[in-house]
């Protein structure tokens, strides 16, 4: 039986909790990502550098708004590997007889 | 972590970010501020001594309506903005679609009221009001916190609830005024705390909201007028010039109706009347001899007649020809909503 190889960069709560907002959300400034995830600056900081340079997060300017700000938006990378990931994690719960695989995050990732 | 766990916190998130319009505090106020002066104060400035001409009419509660939810959405809708960028923000795409339906609903609100100065519903305008407003509440509920969710169904069964129970005119206009100035705020500062969250919490907190916007709505639709101080007189009595006095009408007076025919197709002449027989008695407030609009039926409360409880309708129309004669034929009800505790 072959386990399931989990995607590094994702396997890390903060980074894991961060794409699956961009996912539903759209897009979301670094304010807005500091609050909703309760982390410092300098951690945000770190965790959305590692995900640009994945090409999993993209940088743009904020639609509207008088104040220029950036946006953080989930790519089609990021958002393939998020349900990649969800498929593993789903797997990797019926290998350990939790329980049945949620599929309802994955149907739910496939909207953008 | 356990997977099972690590899928519990994707599913949270995913769902935080579904649901990230925000319902601004601001919006609610505003919005239930003017919601509810329009309510309490249009039947005062729209009326038909200012504006005698039924067209004339339609139009100026148009513009009336036009001018001041127009004013407030787009002030809504610059505040709203503005509380996105303080807090370092972008509007999420689901809120912009969602303010769009909102401004439809507040069209439709708008259009409805003039159209039916044409085509009649009146009745239950401020029922369809309500209805509106619990619909843009669940829209934006849809996509925001599910306490919002289930203020809007509240209000949309209100709504629905205040027809099927038959409430007067008069009664669903302060349920509207109730809606709009009680059950916005309250919403507001029920959102700010965070409340229901769970199942039983949610259910518990919609039932205090729908209590507090229902209670003060009977109530003041429960305020009956204030009785003249005078004594009743008779038919056959003087009636004084100046003055307050009562008069009263024993069942059998005869009562009839003056139709004043509005129709560029048939006319009628002005003395025209339908003889009509009271069948219980009736009193009327009379102020320097004229009614003053004031009446009671039995020992009913008193009433005044702009609370809309009598109304007559005509449900049918059809011309026939009897004995080679062109007649038209109506069938006509006088209703007496919330006329059963008069009647005991």
């Amino acid at each position: 039986m072959t386990l399931p190889t989990l995607d590094p960069l994702l396997h890390q709560p903060a980074r894991t909790q961060l794409v699956a907002y961009l996912s539903g959300r759209g897009e979301a400034t670094f304010s807005e990502l500091k609050r909703v995830l309760g982390v410092t600056d300098g951690n945000l900081g770190a965790h959305l550098a590692k995900l640009v340079e994945a090409g999993y997060v993209a940088a743009g300017q904020a639609a509207g708004g008088r104040r220029s700000q950036t946006a953080y938006a989930l790519t089609a990378a990021g958002r393939a590997a998020l349900s990649e990931y969800v498929a593993q994690l789903s797997a990797l719960m019926v290998l350990s007889g939790e329980r049945e695989g949620d599929v309802s995050i994955v149907d739910g990732l496939s909207n953008p | 972590m356990q997977p099972a766990d690590r899928l519990q916190n994707i599913h949270a998130m995913l769902a935080a970010g579904h649901r990230s319009v925000h319902l601004e505090r601001s919006s609610l106020l505003l919005l239930g501020g003017v919601g509810g002066f329009l309510s309490v104060v249009t039947e005062w400035v729209i009326t038909d001594t200012r504006f005698p001409e039924l067209g004339d009419r339609a139009l100026a509660l148009l513009v009336w309506l036009v001018f001041w939810l127009g004013g407030a959405s787009l002030l809504d809708y610059r505040l709203t903005r503005r509380a996105r960028e303080i807090r370092g923000e972008t509007l999420p795409f689901a809120q912009a679609q969602v303010t769009r339906a909102w401004w439809m609903l507040l069209s439709m609100g708008c259009l409805g009221s003039f159209a039916m100065f044409f085509y009649g519903g009146g009745s239950m305008i401020y029922a369809l009001w309500i209805v509106l407003l619990g619909l843009g509440i669940y829209l934006f509920g849809l996509f925001s916190r599910p306490l919002i969710e289930w203020i809007g169904l509240a209000t949309i069964l209100l709504g629905v609830a205040g027809l099927a129970a038959g409430l007067s005119y008069g009664a669903t206009r302060w349920l509207a005024a109730s809606a709009f100035a009680i059950g916005l705020p309250l919403a507001a500062g029920l959102n700010a705390r965070n409340l229901g969250v769970s199942l039983p919490g949610r259910a518990a907190v919609v039932l205090l909201w729908l209590m507090a916007v229902v209670l003060p709505a009977l109530s003041m639709a429960g305020v009956h007028t204030e009785p003249p101080e005078a004594a009743a007189v008779g038919l056959g009595s003087s009636v004084a010039d100046k003055g307050d006095q009562v008069l009263r009408l024993e069942p059998g007076t005869e009562v009839p109706l003056r139709l004043d025919l509005d129709s560029p197709i048939l006319s009628t002449r002005s003395d025209v009347e339908l003889p009509m027989t009271l069948n219980m008695p009736m009193e009327v407030a009379l102020r320097d001899g004229e009614p003053d609009g004031r009446y009671r039926i039995g020992n009913g409360p008193w009433r005044e007649i702009r609370e809309g409880v009598l109304q007559l309708r005509i449900d049918r129309l059809s011309p026939r020809l009897e004995k080679g004669v062109p007649v038209v034929r109506t069938h006509a009800r006088l209703d007496s909503l919330d006329l059963d505790g008069d009647l005991r």
